[in-house]
């Protein structure tokens, strides 16, 4: 019995208790039945996990990582698929974890930003896929949603393992290296002179980030998991007044737009990643707006200097 | 060490000779002597360019130097044993991006930090010395405030408050008096001045305000390539001394009293 089973034992009852109270016609069966539970929970993890991504990436100007190693991913599945390996995801991990130390190390080497390195792994990646499956692939279809869109709805108790397994290990190593990593992100230098090891937090975050992208987004699908990695955070920026409350706050947003996008979805009947980033990117642009009409109004009150 | 006479003359703190730097295949510092004693507050001037920061880097490990020696506590750069006494300010540390949200408590704790209490977020005492460097840097007020809401001022202070959780006793300072209003300024370099007399801190600060740097160190050092000048503050050249020692000849004399930045610069331009 794997960790994800493990996990959907302990939490069933749970789920199974407050079920009644949970509004909605379908909605409800998200904590009753099984395969469902195992949906419910898979994002909830996913969300937990890229929120706490999330919000170091966004200060490292890297928000598009997710969406980036993704399509590098597809291209480690294709050269897998055309050399014959039984398990291409394990190219498309080691695809993702190269294009994310390479990021990273460009960045740091200050030969490009975030963001101009994310998107020609993206283009160059996804393009090796595409020629390499059209020359090598004989019958293999150029299948790229497959990789890139999975579904939250058929996850099967293996894919919950791995996503268990994979948020464990990654919140773990995360909550260890939170203070070291939070320095090396505002300023790399004076970590440096403090003695951190910054190179190798940074590579180790790499590492984290790629292989938590691979493995959700076979399951999840790309844009799900951009949307958890970037919009939650930001939405969480905009309010927060210190470094902790950002934390929290993105996991407040993040849940809310689980369950609601939940609810949406199985209600209106539309597919279930789509709605709950729908209903992040809603969140996000309610806060903003209601914000900006909040600072019109009331005059700021506190002048320092 | 091979110091023979240490009860009378102790080790130097900083002891660089005949220091050569070259960035991308540039000479930047040629032949730079000079060592610091503890205690000492050093100006380091001189022009864009000039080597200052790349002297700065070198001293620190970060930059490789060409040719010559460094030894800081008699140790070489970025020696293990060294790495808690050295407190590093960059010229861009001030510049937080607004959109990171991290309050004056929070990032003063990232001081703290060392490879050896790095996991689980710091040392058992770091509370008392968080506190203590918050209320030296005077950010009581302000320490549960994000760093964004903050004047330019008072981020400078946090991000030193930062060195001082650390426990740094020698500070090297990147143009901390950029970007900052005149009374922000005074402030500032009071604050340093205290630590410097008060906490027994070394500091070396680079800076183009040569007229703030005069007032406050003890010693300075005019950086261009060699060292042009290095000797006590009050006995700085002015710029037609200055111009000779840099092998220039003053076009034309000016009458700017008050300002000798603003005379340097205009001196370059020429």
């Amino acid at each position: 019995m794997g960790v994800g089973s493990i996990i959907l034992k302990l939490v069933a009852p749970f789920l199974e208790f407050i079920a009644p109270v949970i509004p909605g016609e379908i909605f409800p069966y998200f904590f009753t039945m099984e395969m469902f539970q195992r949906a419910l929970i898979a994002a909830l993890l996913v969300t937990i996990v890229a929120g706490f991504l999330g919000t170091f990436l966004l200060i490292r100007n890297l928000a598009l990582i997710g969406d980036g190693l993704a399509h590098v991913s597809f291209g480690g599945v294709a050269v897998g698929v055309v050399l014959g390996s039984a398990g291409p995801l394990w190219y498309a991990l080691l695809f993702s974890i190269i294009a994310a130390i390479l990021i990273h190390e460009m960045q740091t080497r200050e030969l490009l930003t975030g963001d101009a390195s994310i998107a020609i792994f993206l283009t160059g990646m996804l393009a090796l896929g595409l020629v390499v499956l059209r020359i090598w692939g004989g019958g293999i279809t150029t299948d790229i949603e497959g990789y890139l869109f999975g579904n939250l709805l058929l996850i099967d108790e293996a894919s919950l393992d791995l996503i268990c397994i994979i948020s464990i290990i990654s919140l773990f190593s995360l909550s260890i290296m939170y203070s070291g990593l939070l320095a090396t992100t505002i300023d790399p230098l004076a970590a440096q002179v403090q003695g951190l090891p910054v190179r190798a937090i940074g590579l180790w975050f790499s590492i984290i980030t790629a292989s938590v992208v691979v493995s959700m987004v076979q399951v999840v699908g790309t844009l799900l998991v951009t949307a958890l990695l970037v919009t939650p955070a930001a939405t969480a920026q905009l309010i927060s007044r210190s470094f902790r409350l950002c934390l929290i706050w993105t996991q407040i947003f993040g849940f809310i737009s689980v369950i609601l996008g939940l609810y949406f979805s199985a209600e209106l009947e539309t597919g279930s990643g789509s709605m709950i980033a729908l209903v992040a990117a809603v969140i996000f642009a309610s806060v903003m707006i209601f914000q900006s009409i909040q600072r019109q109004f009331i005059q700021p009150t506190d002048n320092i200097n | 060490m091979t110091n023979t006479s240490l009860e009378t003359n102790p080790a130097p703190l900083l002891k660089v000779e005949k220091l050569s730097v070259s960035r991308s295949g540039r000479s930047i510092i040629e032949d730079v002597c000079l060592t610091i004693d503890e205690g000492e507050f050093v100006g380091l001037v001189g022009p864009n360019g000039g080597g200052k920061t790349t002297f700065l880097l070198t001293i620190l490990g970060i930059l490789k130097s060409r040719k010559g020696t460094i030894e800081i506590y008699g140790q070489k750069p970025a020696s293990k044993s060294i790495l808690g006494k050295i407190g590093w300010v960059s010229q861009s540390a001030a510049n937080i991006p607004n959109n990171v949200r991290i309050t004056v408590r929070e990032l003063v704790q990232l001081g703290t930090l060392n490879a050896r209490n790095m996991f689980w977020g710091g040392g058992a005492n770091q509370y008392e010395q968080v506190k203590n460097a918050i209320q030296m840097a005077g950010l009581q007020d302000v320490e549960n405030r994000d760093l964004s809401q903050l004047s330019g001022g008072q981020r400078q202070r946090a991000i030193i408050a930062r060195i001082l959780a650390s426990k740094a006793e020698f500070i090297l300072l990147d143009e901390p008096l950029v970007g900052i209003d005149r009374e922000s300024r005074n402030s500032l370099l009071k604050f340093l001045d205290k630590l410097c007399h008060e906490s027994q801190k070394t500091i070396l600060m680079v800076s183009h305000d040569i007229a703030a740097i005069q007032q406050t160190s003890h010693r300075m050092i005019y950086l261009e390539e060699k060292i042009r000048y290095d000797g006590a503050a009050t006995c700085f050249p002015d710029l037609a001394d200055l111009a000779a020692l840099r092998g220039i000849q003053p076009v034309h004399e000016h009458n700017y009293t008050e300002n000798k930045l603003y005379q340097l610069e205009n001196l370059e331009e020429k």
